[in-house]
């Protein structure tokens, strides 16, 4: 059906759907009324003339007002982080992720952090944003970069370093003090710790990331560097971040304990009880013997909830340590309970080692 | 053998005219080819020297049984390889040299099948046979459209020029390809065996029309066949191939004799020459 | 007896430009960020004639830092595909054919796989490999597709395939050693995503750069139009009439497969558009390619712009991959398309 005729229909749909187009992109709506208002009155203020410039962990330069107003998270560590220094009120924006604490999950939410929707971190208007590293791709810094937007960039590669990484975030956002007060405790309870298991010989653990396939953790990455706050020292030596393990290496290591780490609270029941289930792992010398410890999924994020996890692996993996301590003190900002099973005199003793983490209950 | 150089019926007519000599249409002297030769072997020639002419107003047929250089011959009338030797020249010019689109200019080979991938109007198609005649992304011009609307007239088949190609019966799509190759305005119609997926009365249509073209339009036209009674009914001259040697160059009278015939078609042969002073060839009872 | 004429492609073009750009200010203004038509206009108009400091700071960050350059970005990559389409579909004499059937989106691929093992995080890395990956591939598989000294389209299709097929392979093997996070990546490339920021500073110049080399590789099928005509209709009889038949089909080789490497790298294997535009505008329009190609170009730019600013936007604030929203589209016109051949 070719022809003059066909081409007329064409060309006439086209015209109406074109002109219907038009006219509905025009319309106002209610919703947008108010948007448009904000940005307007927004928007056109003059920016403030006084800024600081630093530079970031990756070695840009991030130039912010002198009074940091709005911030932005871009990952559920700083989360965490700017609700520990009490700068909750400037949060204006996190991502879907951040549950910790959960009066974080009912802020606006700017996607995952993997690939935040820039417009919508447009929209918030922040003075600030923060990323890391260890999780935010280096393309979505980039590109708030080149939209004007000021990015900060965290490189935690030990604890300590996240020690020092809150202490200048907290400066940058203008919590001098608070941020020292933080990190001063964080700072003496590790010392603390340090203490403590001073002369002990570490205990060699392998760290579970995934089970299947069996993922651990490298030994130049945080969670290696926490271990060993806690006393303990991974059984894998590998230079990458997240090496890919045979299970076969498992029973020619043979580690003394295994750790775990759940996503959701709801898995604690799992732990020694699931391992004993599987084929293969409730051969392992570990298992056998109940040494099996779930830690808190806090030590996934580098960030002050991390202490907890530290402390209560150190609880977990060298009981005799701590025979005459009385419960710790939480350093999570909602004063979770901390409470771990007191320790059993006798260390290796099969009913007694199956701590099951009940202070992870939220 | 060679045979005797045709002389074009303007010239033949009147030998004494001061016209200022026109190229023949078709030119072959001595035209030969071999494939390349190895360190082993000699050449190998698929053709050997073979001459003969054509001109406005003719039908030439080349005959001859399978293998004997029919198809070499047309590729190289067609220029689509070089001859070893000698010279193929089409209004003047040797074909071999012409570029791409003069060769297609002068020259329309007319296939026997189209296979069309999406479809296509009569008209599009016959169009398409404009093609040489103008740079490569071109658009047609009147001119073009009214050759192509001629074309179509000259075969018969004006009318169907708003039909889809594919809904063309057999004979109705050869005579659009044959129209769309007139459309190029050749100065020579190639055909190679366009009559063997046709009954006796589509071939015989087919080599009426091509007569009534050459006649009327002055087109040459070059067949390759091996249908011994047509090409002697329909052409002006006879080019007998037998194992890449040209036997004989001449009318079909001239061409046809019996023993000739039996020993280049290895079949038994009479022939008989009609009352219009062609030849018949009948095949003689099987013993 | 209507010959196609100038006159009549620039119309049906000029409508078609029309109704891409109705789909362009649509784009505009479809986004998380909300922003009024007219808001968009004077951001635009101001930014035309330079005068930025009228524009509010956040307006600019979204129309000309984000969308705008998107929605480029979605033009370059609809048109590339399906010019790309229209070029192989007459190359390998297959109306099936897509961009991706000679291999070109798989070594564009491995090229991006190997980036980010080799030097990960790293701007524009994953860009330059596949487009490298692409050059390699289009050169492999030109001369295992030759037969005779000239690309041959049965020989040239099988090459295609086999190489398609050992890339992917190799692509599998070594996704397994990818991290978590990359994986994703590379999981969104590989069905063909456009949410990632442009991996330059100089972002209109970039886009120049990449429509300069649209334009030359897109014009240089343009130019063998009229010779594609001829093919299809036969090889034989195109080379009687004329047409330099190996060296059209040398500079469709290699001029659709630069516009599918150049698509592939910048948007990871956005499916369907090369396959689906080519057909759906030889319904509407016929199969002259002097006018199917003009046509492709802007109708191939209307559907990823589509496809794009719905993908941007069903999910707010998540992003679904383009090419997810091409498959959804995509096969039921495929489908469609099927029955309406068959009767």
């Amino acid at each position: 059906m070719r022809g003059d005729k066909k081409f007329r229909r064409i060309a006439a749909w086209s015209i109406t759907a074109s002109v219907m187009l038009l006219a509905a992109s025009v319309i106002p709506t209610p919703a947008r009324a108010t948007a448009e208002k904000t940005a307007q009155t927004g928007a056109v203020e003059p920016k403030p003339a006084a800024t600081r410039t630093v530079i970031d962990e990756v070695g840009r330069k991030v130039t912010v007002p002198a009074e940091v107003q709005r911030v932005v998270s871009l990952a559920p560590n700083l989360t965490e982080m700017v609700y520990a220094l009490g700068l909750q009120d400037k949060l204006v924006g996190d991502t879907d992720y951040c549950d910790t604490p959960p009066a974080a999950k009912s802020k606006p939410h700017v996607g995952g952090p993997m690939s935040p929707s820039l417009e919508t971190i447009v929209g918030l208007r922040p003075d600030l944003v923060l990323a890391t590293t260890s999780i935010n791709h280096v393309e979505t810094v980039d590109a708030l970069q080149h939209l004007g937007i000021p990015v900060y960039t965290s490189d935690p590669q030990s604890v300590e370093g996240m020690l020092a990484s809150t202490r200048r975030m907290a400066d940058l956002m203008g919590a001098n003090e608070k941020g020292e007060e933080v990190v001063g405790q964080l700072q003496s309870r590790l010392d603390a710790l340090k203490a403590k298991l001073a002369g002990r010989p570490m205990a060699h653990v392998l760290f579970v990331v995934w089970m299947d396939p069996l993922i651990t953790i490298g030994q130049n990455t945080f969670i290696a560097d926490a271990l060993k706050w806690a006393g303990a020292e991974s059984v894998v030596m590998s230079d990458q971040k997240w090496p890919h393990l045979s299970f076969e290496e498992i029973v020619r290591v043979q580690p003394e304990y295994i750790v775990l780490t759940p996503d959701h609270a709801e898995s604690n029941a799992t732990g020694l009880a699931d391992l004993r289930s599987r084929n293969g792992w409730r051969e392992l010398d570990a298992v056998v013997a109940g040494h099996v410890i779930v830690m808190d999924s806090a030590v996934n994020r580098p960030s002050p909830g991390m202490i907890d996890a530290i402390e209560q692996a150190a609880r977990m993996l060298h009981p005799d340590a701590f025979t005459n301590d009385a419960e710790p003190k939480s350093a999570s900002p909602d004063g979770k309970p901390q409470s771990a099973t007191p320790p059993a005199p006798h260390v290796k003793q099969r009913n007694h080692e199956e701590t099951e983490c009940t202070a992870c209950a939220r | 053998m060679s045979g005797t150089v045709g002389i074009g019926p303007a010239l033949a007519a009147n030998p004494g005219a001061q016209e200022a000599p026109r190229p023949l249409r078709l030119n072959a002297e001595q035209a030969s080819y071999a494939y390349a030769a190895t360190d082993k072997s000699a050449p190998k020639f698929t053709l050997s020297s073979t001459t003969f002419t054509a001109d406005q107003r003719e039908i030439v047929a080349i005959l001859g049984p399978n293998a004997s250089g029919k198809s070499t011959l047309m590729k190289l009338l067609a220029g689509l390889i070089k001859p070893l030797s000698g010279r193929i020249e089409v209004d003047g010019t040797e074909v071999s040299e012409m570029d791409l689109k003069t060769r297609a200019q002068r020259i329309a080979l007319v296939q026997q099948e189209s296979e069309l991938l999406f479809p296509l109007r009569v008209w599009e198609y016959v169009l398409q046979g404009r093609y040489p005649h103008g740079r490569s992304l071109r658009f047609e011009s009147e001119e073009d459209c009214l050759l192509a609307g001629n074309a179509l007239a000259q075969v018969g088949a004006h009318a169907l020029r708003d039909r889809w190609m594919e809904q063309l019966s057999g004979g109705e799509k050869q005579r659009v390809i044959l129209a769309r190759a007139l459309a190029q305005q050749p100065s020579l119609l190639l055909l190679d065996e366009p009559t063997q997926h046709l009954d006796i009365g589509g071939k015989v249509e087919l080599l009426r029309r091509l007569r009534k073209l050459a006649d009327e339009n002055r087109y040459t036209v070059v067949v390759v066949t091996h249908e011994l009674n047509l090409a002697a009914e329909f052409s002006d001259r006879i080019v007998l191939l037998h194992n890449g040697k040209c036997l004989r160059v001449g009318t079909a009278a001239e061409v046809y004799q019996r023993d000739l015939l039996e020993e280049v078609f290895q079949a038994p042969l009479d022939v008989e020459i009609r009352r219009n002073g062609r030849p018949r060839v009948l095949l003689r009872g099987v013993e | 007896m209507r010959p196609l004429t100038p006159k009549r492609i620039l119309w049906t073009c000029g409508w078609l430009a029309a109704l891409l750009f109705v789909t362009v200010v649509l784009a505009l203004r479809m986004g998380a960020y909300s922003i009024s038509v007219p808001d968009i206009v004077k951001a635009l108009f101001n930014g035309v004639i330079g005068h930025w400091q009228e524009i509010p700071a956040e307006h600019q960050m979204v129309v000309f830092g984000l969308r705008l350059p998107r929605i480029a970005l979605e033009i370059l990559v609809g048109a590339s595909l399906s010019v790309a389409g229209v070029g192989f579909q007459a190359l390998l004499r297959n109306p099936l054919a897509d961009p991706y059937v000679l291999g070109v989106s798989s070594g564009a691929a491995l090229g991006a796989i190997v980036s980010l093992i080799a030097v990960p995080h790293t701007p524009g890395a994953i860009q330059v490999a596949a487009f490298l990956g692409a050059a390699i591939t289009i050169g492999i598989v030109y001369f295992l597709g030759r037969r005779g000294g000239q690309l041959d389209s049965a020989t040239l299709l099988l090459a295609g395939i086999i190489s398609a097929s050992l890339l992917s392979s190799i692509i599998m093997f070594l996704m397994t050693t990818l991290t978590t996070r990359d994986f994703r990546g590379m999981a969104f490339w590989l069905m063909g995503d456009l949410s990632s920021p442009p991996p330059v500073t100089n972002v209109f110049g970039w886009l120049g750069f990449l429509f300069t080399v649209f334009l030359i590789a897109a014009g240089a099928i343009y130019t063998t139009s009229s010779d594609l005509n001829l093919i299809l209709t036969g090889e034989e009889e195109a080379r009687h009439l004329g047409v330099n038949v190996r060296r059209v089909k040398l500079v469709v080789y290699v001029g659709a497969s630069i516009l599918t490497g150049l698509a592939v790298s910048v948007s990871g294997a956005i499916g369907y558009v090369g396959l689906l535009v080519p057909h759906v505008m030889r319904m509407l329009f016929g199969t002259d390619h002097r006018l199917l190609i003009p046509a492709s170009v802007i109708g191939g730019a209307i559907a990823i712009v589509v496809a794009d600013t719905l993908a941007r936007t069903v999910a707010v604030p998540t992003e679904v991959p383009v090419g997810a929203m091409t498959a959804l589209a995509g096969a039921p016109v495929f489908i469609y398309l099927m029955r309406r051949r068959v009767r």
